[in-house]
């Protein structure tokens, strides 16, 4: 029952309430992992599929993560101490050139609440910085975002760089943006391009899984 | 301004530009189609030779220098005054870190580089920033809010032959910028009686305009300035939209309506569909310019809200970018809503310089034989 309601709180974008919510559940002894998947993650997979519909837009979508995020922070010690690993690790940011970071934050954000691992390396990231990190921390994917035309260029930079790098077989790449086309992707030799935030997150989750 | 050896003769003609411009957005016969552009990033004047070459430094050059129709636009003082005193903060790597006009601190390329600043802090976030900032920055009263409307009416007689707008400014778009995208939303969820007041702000300045304006000149058009949607549609709820904005529309409608004009253009990119019968409701009946890689095909809109809606702009960069055939599929797909009227075709935004500038010329070559004068 209250992590039905910690789930309507989240959709309702209500941050105080869902805090509130969470550390209520956890005091009433239910595992983090489940107050997290049931909870949280339930709201926002809810909220991330109207916006998919187009039912609700980017204000419903920031302030429901906004009371994710609030809540998500009661249970990252919890979940470390019970184990729990995240879905799988990815590294995110805007290419060279661009500072636009609306699309990538809601992407970002989208990931989290798909219980993913998102190390966000900001705007005006360059392609060797995108295949560092995912070599070093091991991610299982790296997703770019560009909004001007000029600046897509640099994600075939990253596709090139993960091959040069020798990591390519085991990255996906997802490539977004409003200039960023299906065409574009496989022009380049990236693995995805999605329509929205919340479906870029479900492509990552998948990739992780199936990288299980 | 300098002078300008044009490299077009002026498309030719029987009716003014004034006259061609009021006919075609209200789906009367034209001698031929209005002929204007956007404009261009600021990267094209150093990048493309025809511009650099002939001495080209910015759009209202490249209007003269294009030969494109006349269109002008007069604005009142719709927003802060004074406003933030722009100022560099700091520097980190191949960035600047400043406090822009609206009292944003961004960040933004050292280079110089076209591209939306990375906005970092607002100067207002709670009810008691928004009554300092709005009592040092919103004041009606400030002396500079008063029009010269003797020069104005000098500087656009009553017998000129090019359409001239009113600028009614921006509801909610202005206030997203002085608080960022994420601002906005939270703001709108935090405190929505700030932010209501916030855009019936913006509307008593529009107001405060239109009352000195309209009257003493003659409009053919009135414009706007919202960029509230992208990819995904509006950055603000369609209720809030609904409830709070479009209402200020209404309000802004009824004064154009006293003097006549009906045609209200608005700039607003990005996914306008889940607002668009609101913006329609309120009064503004047209899009500029128009968007079509984050919205649709102008055409589907067009035929969508036929006889009430009007669009100028919709040619899609993208397709401009990708070379001669892709120009000459994308203007066959424009010619049946240029025939009908309520459409004035144009580069969707400024044109980007990934766009070679003989393919550029050649759009505009083509552009004046399908939609030019006819023999």
């Amino acid at each position: 029952m209250i992590l039905e309601e910690i789930s309507r709180n989240l959709q309702a974008g209500k941050a105080r309430d869902v805090k509130a919510l969470v550390q209520q559940a956890i005091d009433e002894g239910i595992p983090a992992q489940e107050i997290l998947e049931k909870g949280l993650m339930d709201g926002m997979n809810v909220i991330g599929a109207k916006f998919s519909k187009n039912e609700v837009f980017v204000p419903e979508v920031l302030v429901a993560a906004r009371a994710m995020n609030q809540g998500a922070q009661l249970l990252k010690p919890l979940l470390a101490e019970e184990g729990v690993k995240a879905s799988g690790k990815v590294c995110i940011g805007t290419v060279e050139g661009d500072l636009h970071d609306i699309g990538k934050n809601l992407v970002r954000m989208m990931m989290e609440g798909k219980g993913l691992e998102v190390i966000d390396l900001g705007t005006d990231v360059s392609a060797e910085t995108f295949v560092e990190t995912a070599k070093n921390e091991n991610c299982q994917i790296i997703a770019c975002s560009a909004l001007l035309t000029t600046t897509m260029g640099v994600m075939a930079d990253v596709v090139k760089q993960a091959e040069a790098a020798g990591i390519r077989d085991r990255v996906k790449i997802m490539v977004g943006g409003a200039p960023v086309t299906e065409e574009f992707c496989r022009k380049i030799g990236a693995d995805a391009c999605t329509p929205d935030a919340a479906t870029a997150a479900n492509k990552a989750l998948e990739f992780c899984l199936a990288a299980q | 301004m300098k002078d300008i050896v044009p490299i077009r003769k002026p498309w030719a003609g029987t009716m003014t530009a004034r006259e061609r411009f009021n006919r075609q957005m209200h789906y009367q016969s034209v001698d031929r189609c209005f002929n204007m552009e956007f404009g261009y990033w600021n990267e094209n004047f150093r990048e493309w030779p025809l511009f650099y070459e002939n001495g080209i430094t910015n759009n209202a050059e490249a209007d003269i220098f294009f030969s494109f129709d006349r269109i002008a636009t007069v604005s009142g003082v719709n927003w802060m005054c004074p406003p933030f005193e722009q100022k560099e903060v700091g520097r980190r790597g191949n960035k600047i870190i400043l406090i822009n006009r609206d009292g944003l601190m961004a960040e933004v390329m050292a280079s110089g580089k076209d591209t939306i600043p990375h906005y970092l802090k607002s100067s207002v976030t709670t009810p008691e920033d928004w009554k300092r900032v709005k009592e040092e920055h919103f004041d009606i009263s400030r002396p500079e809010r008063k029009l010269d409307i003797e020069a104005l009416k000098a500087q656009h007689p009553e017998d000129r032959d090019y359409p001239l707008g009113i600028d009614c400014g921006s509801m909610i778009g202005k206030i997203r910028d002085m608080l960022t995208f994420e601002g906005l939303a939270y703001a709108c969820y935090d405190y929505p009686e700030m932010v209501e007041d916030m855009v019936e702000t913006c509307c008593r300045l529009v107001e405060y305009s239109l009352d000195q304006l309209l009257g003493n000149l003659t409009f053919d058009f009135a414009s706007g300035w919202e960029d509230i949607c992208f990819k995904n549609g509006p950055i603000v709820t369609v209720p809030f939209f609904r409830d709070v904005v479009m209402p200020r529309y209404k309000r802004i409608r009824k004064k154009l309506d006293q003097f006549g004009i009906d045609i209200w253009y608005t700039d607003c990119d990005g996914d306008v569909r889940p607002i668009l019968p609101y913006l329609l409701e309120g009064g503004i009946n047209c899009l500029f310019p128009y968007e079509v890689n984050s919205c649709a095909h102008p055409g589907e809109l067009l035929d969508q809200y036929q006889g009430q809606l009007r669009i100028m702009g919709g040619f899609d960069k993208m397709q401009l970018g990708a070379g001669r055939e892709a120009i000459r599929a994308y203007m066959k797909t424009l010619e049946k809503y240029v025939a009908r009227g309520g459409y004035i075709p144009f580069c969707d935004h400024r044109c980007p310089p990934n766009v070679k500038p003989e393919d550029y010329l050649y759009y505009l070559d083509l552009k004046e034989k399908t939609f030019g004068l006819q023999a």
